[in-house]
């Protein structure tokens, strides 16, 4: 009988499966309850690593340009490709299998092993023998199984899935390791630091190493010219794994394959700097078995000569590669950067956000091709925030598979009149009325700020009725902790169309503000505060007609309702920038709508470059006309005016660092006298309307305690600060965090002139 | 030694320090036998076995000193195998910006002797250092030698996270000391 893990008594096992939602919400709890600490302390080191490491490869983009490239036409020529590659291994002297299902490659390994006799087999780290359930397969044929990665095999001993791509054990803290080993093994060996059990797996894998008559290992990547393999590791568990025994079978899926050895080099680089943020790792194995050295002969054992299976496995793969978002996913090198990137996942790690065996934003769309959609369910915690996009080394655009996904599990929701009726109300395209209620009330942002604002002062008292509250929360999942901002008497765009005598800017044709539905019916001070700032650098600024841009839709997977919005909202931007405007957005989130997401809305692509080009975040414009013009921002805008004092803490938002449209905001307010330090974190855990769900808002506080962390750090090394963000839900995070007003960049600016 | 490091090139000034970062130590001495013997004996100290797999590249004569040493093994038993603390072989190949060492396993005993010992003692040549570990797979560096043959890049020694800390020397050697013949 194991102890219990937690108070919730949850064992992970459990809730591996996440295709009804209750296992999805009771592997918060219990992740948030015992796992956050390591799995924060662990990805977060591994973040910052990263970046370290990314920054030293001199040609981190053009390298990650010909890693997608190799992988798009290897995907392209699959078919082509694996016959070439079982031939190469052929010829080599090796077995070549191409197993369809999980069940088959199963099958294939156990006959292997049963006709070569084994008894014991030492594996090293694959998470595609955790997909096909290899372990099992083996051992139910009598065969013994040690997992000699030291991750793995923890995870052996407490029978728990993988937590993490690359160190599935990452969710475990030395004490935690220290109390299982006690529980699981008597030994006289001290286990009470890393050294000390590392020493003790080590002499007790030594043993299985030495005996073992076969070894299995995966593969990183494969090459069609040569059969050759690529393996990352540190341990050398792997190599020992494949070079010892006489039996090597490595296990890897069809998308491992690649046309040629000489394809290795981008990767090589790549994939370690990515991952734990190593130029290399301490082993980088290079071969095309079987060896031509010797096997390992166990003292008093009888040499055998080697052999080697190539088992490749489909399970699912073809399926994916078949479809239309789902086979980005099939690009995918297992480095885990998108998993370190992601506040989410740092928060709560790969036993919430993730299925049986793949976890984090690109875990998604990995279970739902090699298992069922309703696998992916964990998706739901990739909240877009972006942060993962530009750390992805092939490229992937992770946050729309997910909220593809979304869009397939709200069509298997089943209609109801009430869905319909309210779809229909708000603004659902038609597609789109089978989706929850809570996922149409946020996704139709635009409809609700409208009537809400129309009858402010209804709505505002309604929501101070008794009863009102936990009203929204069992009727749109609305958390009944959040405090709901108040709607404005006035809209940004009556209060631009109220201004009178403003002269036209010196600078001619000037920029057009999108007047986005986020500042529009939320905070228009902020937008009327934005073009004064720029109007005080000689801008001429014109207000667009507020419309949606897809982005809340898009959040909630209602693609076809964002895909319209989009559609709409195009035509009328490229009439500014043929009049030779600038496009300025305030709201971070719909910039990156028109930097990014456009591109798979649109269906003109002359367009969406365009406005992927000219559009900005107000204080990029800013600081992009002070540098041209040089002007002295400390004689516009004079930080000693400021009410708010001239000491801020700023954070910037998730997708204003996808934008690269964070750094000139501090550039701005520290040229015009503010002393400002910054937050580090990857997103507040706000993300839009995240946090507001009833089913995560404890998630969204615990991601956004790091960032409280930070602001409190900040003051006390150096006493008091006003707090500053440029997105609309970090405002509200932060303010719900530490209970104190949080101002726009724009408005301290404005509030000196 | 100052002295003597301005005479190196850029690219072993640059993989000593990365072989450094990585927990490597590193040397770099002249092509003679008698230095070579005295900088794998400097290191290896009072061992009572020595495990040694003979170059490919390297010319054997330039390890014909060491050879003498009684504690040298270089036919191991299976139980040698295992059980000595140190292990020597050349590697054909470094990378500067990583400060990694290229073994090829597929050569006889080298890859089992440069895994099994704790000790691990790798002789790479000057002028075989390369930029980056993708030159490694193209066929004007080397002569094209990483595009053939089975090997692995040794960057440091064995290490893992998965206890808590970092903790270096795992299933693999716990020290990796690179010798640079100039």
């Amino acid at each position: 009988m194991a102890a219990p893990l937690n108070s919730a008594e949850i064992q992970p096992r459990q809730v591996a499966n996440k295709s009804n939602k209750k296992a999805l919400l009771d592997a918060i709890r219990m992740t948030l309850d015992v796992q956050s600490a390591a799995v924060r302390h662990n990805t977060q080191t591994f973040n910052r690593n990263r970046y370290a490491a990314t920054a030293l490869i001199g040609d981190y983009d053009e390298l990650k340009d010909r890693a997608r490239l190799i992988k798009e036409n290897a995907l392209a020529n699959l078919p082509e490709l694996l016959q070439r590659l079982e031939a190469s291994v052929q010829a080599n002297g090796g077995h070549f299998y191409l197993a369809k299902t999980a069940a088959d490659a199963n099958q294939y390994i156990r006959d292997v092993l049963v006709r070569h006799q084994v008894k014991r087999v030492v594996k090293g780290k694959s998470i595609t023998s955790e997909e096909i359930k290899l372990n099992h397969a083996i051992e139910a044929a009598g065969i013994a199984v040690a997992e000699t990665d030291l991750a793995e095999f923890i995870l052996q001993v407490a029978d728990e899935q993988p937590s993490h791509i690359i160190a599935p054990a990452l969710h475990y803290s030395r004490e935690r390791i220290t109390a299982l080993f006690k529980r699981k093994f008597t030994t006289d060996l001290p286990l009470d630091t890393g050294e000390e059990l590392t020493r003790f797996a080590r002499e007790k894998l030594r043993e299985q190493f030495i005996a073992a008559d076969a070894g299995i290992s995966g593969a990183n990547l494969i090459a069609a010219d040569s059969g050759s393999l690529m393996l990352v590791e540190s341990e050398g568990n792997i190599r020992m794994t494949m070079t010892l025994p006489p039996l090597h079978i490595a296990i890897a899926g069809i998308e491992k394959v690649v046309p040629s050895r000489t394809d290795f080099g981008p990767f090589l680089e790549l994939l370690p700097a990515s991952g734990t943020g190593q130029p290399l790792t301490s082993y980088v194995s290079i071969l095309h078995p079987p060896l031509q050295a010797p096997p390992f002969v166990a003292p008093g054992g009888t040499g055998k000569p080697r052999e080697f299976h190539l088992v490749l496995i489909d399970n699912g793969r073809s399926r994916m590669r078949e479809d239309p978002v789902l086979h980005e996913a099939l690009y995918c090198i297992r480095c885990s950067a998108c998993l370190n990137s992601c506040a989410n996942f740092e928060t709560v790690g790969g036993h919430a956000f993730g299925g049986e065996t793949y976890s984090g934003g690109i875990g998604g769309p990995w279970e739902a091709g090699t298992g069922t959609l309703m696998n992916a369910r964990f998706s739901e915690l990739c909240t877009a925030c972006s942060r993962c996009v530009p750390q992805c080394p092939v490229r992937i655009d992770i946050p729309w598979l997910n909220e593809n996904l979304r869009q397939r599990m709200n069509r298997e929701e089943p209609p109801s009149a009430a869905k319909a009726a309210f779809g229909a109300m708000t603004g659902s395209a038609e597609q789109d009325r089978v989706a929850p209620l809570q996922k149409q009330f946020f996704g139709n942002y635009h409809s609700l700020g409208k009537w809400g604002t129309r009858f402010a002062a209804l709505a505002n008292a309604s929501m101070r009725l008794p009863g009102a509250r936990g009203l929204m929360e069992s009727a749109f999942g609305v958390d009944r902790r959040r405090k709901l901002p108040l709607f404005p008497k006035k809209t940004w765009e009556q209060l631009y169309h109220e201004e009178r005598g403003v002269k036209p800017g010196a600078i001619d044709p000037g920029v057009v503000m999108l007047a986005d539905v986020f500042t529009n019916y939320g905070a228009p001070e902020r937008g009327m505060a934005a073009i004064q700032v720029l109007r005080a650098v000689g801008l001429d600024v014109a207000l667009s007609p507020v419309m949606a841009d897809g982005r809340a839709a898009m959040s909630q997977g209602m693609m076809e309702t964002a895909q319209r919005q989009a559609r709409a909202l195009a035509p009328v931007l490229k009439r500014y920038l043929d009049e030779g405007r600038k496009i300025v957005v305030l709201e971070p989130s719909v910039l990156a709508m028109l930097r990014f997401d456009f591109k798979h809305l649109l269906d003109d692509p002359g367009t969406q470059a365009l406005l992927a080009q000219n559009s900005f975040e107000p204080l990029e414009v800013l600081w992009g006309v002070a540098q041209e013009m040089q002007l002295n921002l400390g004689q516009i805008f004079s930080a000693s005016k400021c009410p708010q004092g001239t000491r801020l803490f700023y954070h910037s938002h998730c997708q204003q660092k996808t934008c690269n449209s964070a750094t000139q905001t501090v550039e701005v307010l520290r040229a015009a006298g503010f002393d400002v330090a910054t937050s580090s974190v990857e997103c507040c855990g706000m993300a839009g309307s995240f946090g507001y769900k009833r089913e995560y808002y404890e998630l969204s506080m615990a991601v956004g305690e790091d960032l409280f962390a930070q602001v409190r750090r900040a003051e006390a090394e150096s006493g008091p600060r006003t707090l500053v963000a440029s997105g609309i839900s970090c405002h509200e995070q932060l303010s719900a965090g530490l209970g104190r007003e949080v101002f726009h960049p724009a408005e301290l600016l404005a509030s000196t002139l | 030694m100052q002295s003597l490091m301005i005479l190196e090139s850029s690219s072993v000034l640059q993989f000593v320090e990365n072989a450094v970062k990585a927990a490597a130590t590193v040397e770099v001495i002249d092509r003679s036998p008698l230095t070579l013997r005295d900088a794998i004996l400097r290191e290896v100290g009072n061992v009572t076995r020595i495990l040694f797999a003979p170059p490919q590249e390297l010319p054997i004569a330039l390890f014909s000193e060491f050879l003498n040493d009684a504690r040298v093994v270089a036919d191991p038993t299976p139980d040698e195998m295992v059980h000595s603390a140190a292990g020597v072989t050349e590697a054909f190949a470094g990378v500067a910006s990583t400060g990694s060492v290229c073994i090829d396993v597929s050569y006889q005993r080298t890859g089992m002797v440069s895994l099994l010992a704790p000790l691990q003692i790798a002789v790479v040549a000057a002028e075989t250092i390369v930029p980056k570990p993708r030159d490694l797979f193209r066929a004007d560096m080397l002569g094209g030698k990483g595009l053939w043959r089975d090997f692995v890049f040794v960057t440091g020694p064995s290490a893992t996270a998965d206890m808590g800390p970092l903790v270096r020397g795992v299933h693999g050697p716990h020290k990796l000391h690179i010798i640079v013949v100039r």
